[in-house]
């Protein structure tokens, strides 16, 4: 028997934390990402509105602007008014683009990898099912967080700044219900987005089932109610029950409006707030029982 | 033409339907048609059985279910259920092949492409009439049930067959109409998502289109078909241009004429087609 | 004449700005026909032209005097197993076979009886209730080309056939190949494992980066390759003394002895003139011969000398 000598090392020089090893996937997307210039420029336009709200609440405080345009002392507060009603709007306004990104951009995380049997190359190293799914599911994070509750915030911020601390104590509430109802929106999105993309294979028609399942979605409820004379059906109007659970969260008990734009539920019409919960809920186990399924290292035929 | 040819074109033409049938509409994967299908469907019906349960009266009309019927048909069935099941069916036959590599199996058959085409849009129709035709005519007949025997009088008697009638011809002219176009979209497009939104962002501004733009459309044909006019509700309802309806004797057959149109435009580029499967 | 040949007449192909293949003239007569080259040489695209799948840039193709524009009949002749490794999902090894058949016009009972004895004759008669999704590398490979032949085609072409194929299954299937070429179909084998293309082939295409480098019998190829001096390997009693000899010619240009002291391999610019060399040796010296062979007189050497080692052309 040859007897050769042993010359092969493994590797012993340093590691990266393992806790950050899943941030591959959004390094090699967002390079993907900007090479493509219709999704940078969606992008980058979807931050026009949070602009002009920025605009507006500068314009509100800024005593030279308001005589340009010759509203003076409490006329000026009524021009637009910064409370509930503009923040949900601008998260409201913001969380419909980001739909959109997220359904030119989600189907594009799973499917090629399954199509093109990656999986079986990534859970091949030392990376879990539950890092690929991070990973994938940071890329829509990231992005959306950059288009709802950090240009929300920052316009809280703003107004908060150049109306003074008291305010800023008053309204917290509308900066917490900027940033939880954003992320729930984002992991709703993120994670239908990938489930979908997990359940096609095929890019342009998870993005097409993205639409589906919301406007789909929402004209069955109404189907529904329609028939049954009802209020019921609007749970499966994701939007519904998210716009019902941004109320609860901008205004607590103290119910002022309907909701955000795209968001709102007539007034009476609005499902009970645990249903909402309940229902979101079920809609995230479903969307992790499809990735549980999908995201394997091989597909087993039987 | 050879005699013979045209029994061993039905044979070729058979075979692909009977192969699409089985490989894809009577398997597992075609699961989400049935739901989109079976989905008004099951709220008819659950209709009937709640207003079946004793109680003292109905809080609602016939009348009021007919006109409820018609909305559902019209904003449900034509723009998603019709729609979106179509664009299912139909831009995976050929676009789903691609995709996964298989399509390179039917080009090497001695079938005329062109038969090829004919074969997979007839497999895609023959389900899509099965299942929207019948979802229809099984919503139709559910939705009124409750009303006994003044249901029954409405339907033999009244305008009750002559409706269904229409709706089942509107769910049929709208598959076969939208099948031709989906099936256009998925040989021609890498990517038929994007033009199957152009279609339906269309389709969807239709009534507030000026007269001449809302004639390039299908939709405006199969509202035009429809028994019940459903009115836009306010505050849309103020951008909404009237356009005289278009008569049966034109609306049918120009849909089947369109239809005829797209399908063989597709079937003649189907002889350009190359096997291309890079992404 | 024509009718029974594979041509193609002055054929380029472009993919965009990258070279398919360039002004390529073949005839391909019956027999086995190996296309050689390395990875993007253009073999899977000569495959794709002749079967009518992409269409020529420029330039004239008839498979025994069918164009390939015409599938509805050149489909009836041709039968390819492609390199995709993939089958329609949803389908059992005897559906995907028996289906595919239908399309050509048979009834069934014929196209029962051909799809049996397709998957008998690559060994996938046991499997063929089974989800193809299920099978194997090997078990896919075999039933691909089992689909490619269910039809009884006269033109063969396979696309790397014996991937994934375990030592038996590779033996049986080269058999086939001889069987067909015999029966004077053309049966046309695109490989890597040139030992094997070696074995069965009567006549190769060399392949090099869209162009075609050679093309013939492998030993009329190795003649024309007049700028590698040809390698002989004589087994004799003396080989030391035979080297003496031939090394006072001008066309020798190296010999070596082999360790056990009996073989001779040399290198000569001029192999006939050796041999006749050879012959006056024999009968001066009485030396004893135990063998001679052309040592490089095979596909891995024409195609060292002609492709090289790195790819590219020599």
């Amino acid at each position: 028997m040859a007897v050769y000598k042993k010359t092969y090392r493994p590797y012993e020089g340093k590691l990266t934390p393992g806790w950050s090893r899943f941030l591959v996937i959004p390094r090699y997307a967002f390079t993907e990402f900007h090479g493509k210039r219709f999704l940078s420029l969606f992008f980058f336009a979807s931050f026009i509105y949070p602009l002009i709200c920025a605009l507006i609440i500068y314009v509100q405080h800024n005593a030279s602007a308001l005589n340009l345009l010759g509203v003076q002392g409490q006329g000026a507060r009524g021009l637009i008014s910064i409370n509930v009603t503009f923040f949900m709007n601008l998260l409201g306004w913001q969380s419909v683009l980001a739909l959109f990104l997220a359904s030119f951009v989600g189907p594009g995380q799973v499917s090629p990898d399954l199509a093109n049997n990656a999986l079986t190359l990534y859970l091949a190293r030392p990376f879990s099912r539950v890092e690929y799914v991070l990973g994938k599911m940071s890329v829509l994070a990231i992005l959306m967080s950059l288009m709802t509750w950090i240009p929300g915030l920052l316009c809280f911020a703003l107004q908060g700044y150049l109306e003074g601390w008291q305010w800023m104590k008053d309204n917290a509430r509308l900066a917490s219900g900027m940033f939880f109802g954003a992320w729930l929106w984002i992991l709703m999105l993120a994670l239908l987005a990938l489930a979908l993309s997990a359940w096609v294979k095929w890019k342009p028609a998870a993005g097409g089932l993205m639409f589906g399942v919301f406007f789909v979605g929402s004209a069955f409820g109404a189907v529904i109610n329609a028939v049954q004379r009802t209020t019921w059906g609007n749970i499966f109007n994701i939007g519904h029950l998210v716009g019902v659970v941004w109320v609860q969260l901008f205004e607590g008990s103290n119910r002022t409006t309907n909701g955000a734009v795209f968001f709102r539920a007539t007034a009476g019409e609005e499902l009970p707030l645990w249903t909402c919960w309940m229902a979101l809920a079920a809609l995230s186990l479903i969307c992790l029982y499809m990735l549980a399924r999908k995201i394997r290292g091989a597909e087993v035929v039987r | 033409m050879q005699p013979g040819e045209v029994q061993l074109w039905g044979r070729q033409i058979a075979a692909v339907l009977r192969l699409e049938m089985k490989k894809t509409f009577l398997s597992k994967r075609g699961w989400w048609i049935y739901c989109l299908a079976a989905g008004p469907v099951v709220v008819t019906l659950l209709h009937w059985l709640v207003m079946m349960r004793p109680r003292s009266g109905f809080n609602h009309h016939l009348g009021d279910d007919s006109i409820i019927f018609a909305g559902l048909f019209q904003l449900f069935y034509l723009r998603a259920t019709i729609f979106f099941g179509c664009m299912g069916i139909f831009s995976n036959l050929f676009r789903g092949e691609m995709l996964e590599k298989t399509l390179h199996y039917y080009f090497l058959t001695p079938m005329r492409r062109e038969l090829l085409v004919i074969g997979k849009y007839l497999a895609g129709l023959s389900v899509a009439l099965v299942l929207f035709v019948g979802s229809t005519a099984a919503a139709f007949l559910t939705l009124a049930r409750h009303f006994g025997a003044a249901w029954s009088d409405y339907l033999y008697h009244g305008p009750g067959m002559s409706q269904l009638g229409s709706y089942m011809l509107v769910a049929a002219l709208g598959c076969v109409g939208y099948g031709a176009v989906f099936l256009m979209c998925g040989l021609f497009f890498r990517n038929p998502m994007i033009p199957a939104a152009v279609v339906f962002v269309w389709e969807n501004l239709n009534p507030f289109l000026p007269a001449l733009l809302k004639k390039i459309s299908v939709i405006f044909y199969l509202r035009s078909l429809c028994p019940v006019e459903v009115p836009v509700p306010p505050p849309f309802s103020v951008m909404v241009i009237d356009a005289d309806p278009t008569p049966a004797w034109l609306a049918v057959p120009g849909l089947l004429v369109l239809a005829l149109i797209l399908l063989a435009y597709t079937a003649m580029s189907a002889r350009q087609t190359e096997i291309n499967y890079g992404e | 004449m024509t009718e029974t040949l594979i041509s193609f007449a002055n054929v380029s192909r472009f993919y965009g700005e990258v070279l398919g293949i360039n002004n390529v003239n073949l005839t391909i007569p019956p027999g086995i026909t190996s296309l050689v080259g390395p990875n993007g040489s253009g073999k899977t695209t000569l495959m794709n032209l002749m079967t009518g799948l992409i269409r020529p840039t420029q330039g004239e193709i008839k498979v025994l005097g069918i164009a390939p524009e015409h599938p509805e009949q050149l489909c009836k002749v041709v039968g390819y197993c492609a390199q995709f490794d993939s089958c329609p999902k949803g389908l059992t090894g005897y559906q995907f076979i028996y289906w595919f058949l239908r399309m050509h016009g048979l009834t069934a009972a014929e196209c029962d009886r051909k799809t049996n004895a397709a998957l008998e004759r690559v060994s996938m008669t046991a499997a063929a209730g089974r989800p193809v999704g299920a099978y194997s590398k090997g078990m896919r490979q075999r039933v691909k080309l089992a689909q490619a032949i269910a039809h009884d085609p006269q033109v063969l072409v396979l696309d790397e056939p014996l991937n994934g194929l375990d030592p038996m299954a590779r033996a049986e299937t080269i058999a086939l190949f001889r069987e067909w070429g015999q029966n004077g179909r053309h049966v046309i084998v695109s490989s890597h494992i040139l030992h094997e293309v070696d074995q069965i082939s009567d006549q190769v295409i060399l392949l090099s980066q869209g162009y075609v480098v050679a093309e013939g019998e492998i030993k009329g190829v190795r003649d024309e390759v007049k700028e590698q001096p040809m390698q002989i390997l004589v087994r004799c009693n003396d080989p030391g003394g035979l080297a003496a000899r031939l090394f006072q010619q001008d066309h020798m240009v190296e010999a070596k002895i082999s360790r056990d002291r009996k073989g001779l391999l040399l290198r000569t610019t001029d192999a006939d003139s050796f041999y006749l060399l050879l012959n006056k040796v024999i009968l001066e010296t009485g030396l004893e011969v135990e063998s001679i062979a052309p040592a490089d007189d095979d596909v891995n050497s024409v195609y060292q000398y002609l492709i090289g080692g790195e790819g590219g052309t020599v």
